[in-house]
């Protein structure tokens, strides 16, 4: 079965997450999406969507994120689900593959939740002990996702970012960093968003998520749902810009589960996050740009225009759909209008 | 502190039963009520298994009545949650139960439609192997009784119930939905083809020629079978429209003269 695909390695690009409803679409169409990421689950079958995914896969680089594999689980992996999942990977031979930080499965049910761990010694040792099975099982390195969560346990004695980075020293698994989810715990749980984000081991971050939200008032408490069954906000897309702004570009997924809309809205989605990071990475190039010209001002005329030149429309239409649509992006990204006025 | 294989068996049967029978000292929310968010979870479980099988009943869910359906299923979703997270496998055991509950005593039917919907969700995720054509076979001795294989996908279902008939009258806005209830055995064929699903009725003939074929016994029992039941059962035209169909996969020659030879041998 190995080997039937040519390898196709994820860019550090936006790609999306591929949803039935698209599936006609894309194969049709065949639309320019940087990469497509799959639940592995959806495919464990033999309908008519694996053999879409087969034809898929020839043309795009892939992601199998799992949903099912409760790594959380104290009892341990369910033997069959693993195997499952080592076909599906066998199958399709992603360029990437995760998982989640939490369980799902428990006195023999499936719950269909990513319930939350009670981050300790204990749970540490137990997940660590999962995914080492599910990287020798894979055979290669997986990515694991932080949680949405809603409630915490009292007797933790670690928070979420430290338990993933002290998993990551002891499995050397990746990580796959949800930004929409950091909000949501963040907000749920009421700690600092970028402080998490900040806390984790940066090198280990081999993808990010984008999604959206919603936002439900019960009593006096506002709580985030993460219901993936909307536009990424702005809050997520300010958020998404301190990680890029850390780490550099990244494979970033639009995931969007709940009232999944035209493909296009997911495409253009995925074509804000490439505009942010370019502009955020230009950004950066002209900072540095800046400092070089001040140390050497003898040489004024040495600088790049035509370059400059080149890089000026996506970061112009970048900053003009950010302070059009989401000003929370701009008013949190000043650096951005300076860019725009020397561009223009 | 509970060991954490201990404290998910309680949050699992806390999540499942809508009761929180976790102790809400061990949980904290920031400054929200930690048994409201549990409330969460419990409405994430019900409702996103109930959305899995209001997917796979659709027209079981227009017999009833969605309200209903969501009473039936949250029921069902608590007494029997799903045994592993592969979803495609969710709701083998719904028809069951929908024949158990009190209020459907009166309308069998509904259970037996549902029964119908779950051999379409199974033939959904069934593979789809090419076809073979008689043409294929011009040149090939089969012997006298070759055996068939059959699309793994093919799904076969008899019930005392006109339940094809309720199942097609629901897939338009067809006006008369309700004269078709009728207690009228109903054999139904079906399986699937690309992203579709094909359905016939049959006769009881094809009905147990198809099932033989289908269960490995052979061009020549399947036949008998089928001539057993009627003696009119024309084997040309259901070989015809067995290939015209798809639905055979490959054609050889039976095995049981070779293991007669390898046992003298």
């Amino acid at each position: 079965m190995s080997g039937m695909f040519s390898t196709l390695a994820i860019p550090a690009s936006a790609g999306i997450g591929l949803r039935s409803p698209h599936i006609a679409e894309m194969l049709t169409r065949r639309p320019s999406a940087g990469w497509l990421e799959v639940h592995a689950e959806n495919y464990m079958g033999d309908g008519a969507g694996v053999e879409a995914l087969e034809r898929l896969r020839q043309t795009y680089p892939l992601s199998v994120h799992g949903v099912g594999l409760s790594l959380g689980s104290a009892r341990g992996l369910n033997r069959d689900h693993l195997e499952r999942l080592r076909k599906v990977c066998e199958r399709f031979e992603p360029d990437l593959v995760s998982e989640h930080l939490a369980w799902s499965i428990a006195d023999g049910a499936y719950l269909n939740d990513l319930l939350p761990l009670r981050y300790d010694e204990e749970a540490l040792a137990i997940v660590a002990r999962n995914v080492e099975t599910l990287q020798d099982t894979l055979k290669r390195r997986v990515l694991i996702e932080n949680l949405s969560a809603y409630l915490a346990f009292a007797d933790s004695s670690m928070n979420e970012a430290e338990f993933l980075a002290a998993l990551v020293a002891r499995t050397g698994c990746g990580l796959l960093l949800d930004v929409n989810n950091v909000h949501v715990s963040a907000h749920n749980l009421q700690y600092d968003a970028k402080a998490f984000i900040d806390a984790l081991p940066a090198e280990a971050i081999g993808e990010v998520h984008l999604a959206g939200h919603a936002t439900n008032q019960v009593g006096t408490d506002t709580v985030l749902i993460d219901d993936h069954g909307s536009r990424v906000p702005p809050v997520v897309w300010a958020l998404y810009q301190h990680a890029i702004d850390r780490l550099g570009p990244r494979p970033t997924l639009i995931e969007w589960d709940t009232d999944v809309p035209v493909l296009d809205v997911l495409l253009g989605e995925a074509m804000w996050a490439d505009m942010l990071t370019a502009s955020i990475m230009f950004n950066r190039r002209q900072a540095a740009r800046r400092e070089q010209t001040t140390k050497a001002r003898a040489k004024p005329i040495c600088l790049p225009v035509e370059y400059e030149t080149k890089t000026s429309m996506p970061v112009l239409a970048a900053f003009a759909a950010a302070r059009s649509e989401r000003p929370s992006v701009s008013s949190q990204a000043p650096s951005l209008e300076e860019i725009y006025h020397a561009a223009a | 502190m509970l060991p954490l294989d201990h404290l998910q068996t309680t949050m699992a049967r806390a999540v499942l039963a809508m009761a929180p029978t976790i102790a809400a000292k061990a949980l904290t929310a920031g400054k929200a009520d930690p048994l409201a968010r549990l409330r969460i979870y419990q409405n994430n479980t019900r409702s996103s298994l109930t959305s899995v099988l209001m997917a796979v009943f659709p027209v079981t869910v227009r017999l009833v009545d969605e309200r209903f359906f969501r009473y039936a299923a949250s029921e069902f979703i608590r007494r029997h949650p799903p045994a592993e997270s592969r979803l495609a496998r969710y709701g083998a055991g719904f028809p069951r139960f929908l024949k158990s509950i009190d209020t459907l005593s009166d309308m069998p039917i509904v259970a037996e439609t549902a029964r119908l919907e779950w051999a379409i969700a199974e033939a959904l995720d069934a593979a789809s192997l090419p076809p073979r054509s008689l043409g294929d076979y011009d040149n090939i001795d089969l012997g006298t009784s070759p055996d068939i294989s059959v699309q793994p996908s093919l799904r076969l279902i008899v019930s005392h119930w006109s339940i094809l008939s309720v199942w097609t009258a629901h897939q338009h806005d067809a006006a008369d939905r309700h004269s078709s209830w009728a207690r009228r055995a109903e054999r139904v064929a079906l399986w699937r083809a690309g992203d579709n699903i094909r359905l016939i009725q049959l006769d009881r003939a094809n009905f147990a020629f198809l099932h033989s074929l289908k269960h490995g016994l052979g061009l020549e029992q399947a036949a008998g079978r089928a001539l057993a039941l009627d003696p009119g059962f024309d084997l040309v035209s259901a070989l015809v429209r067995l290939f015209g169909d798809g639905l055979v996969t490959n054609v050889r020659a039976a095995a049981t003269a070779h293991s007669n030879s390898w046992r003298q041998s």
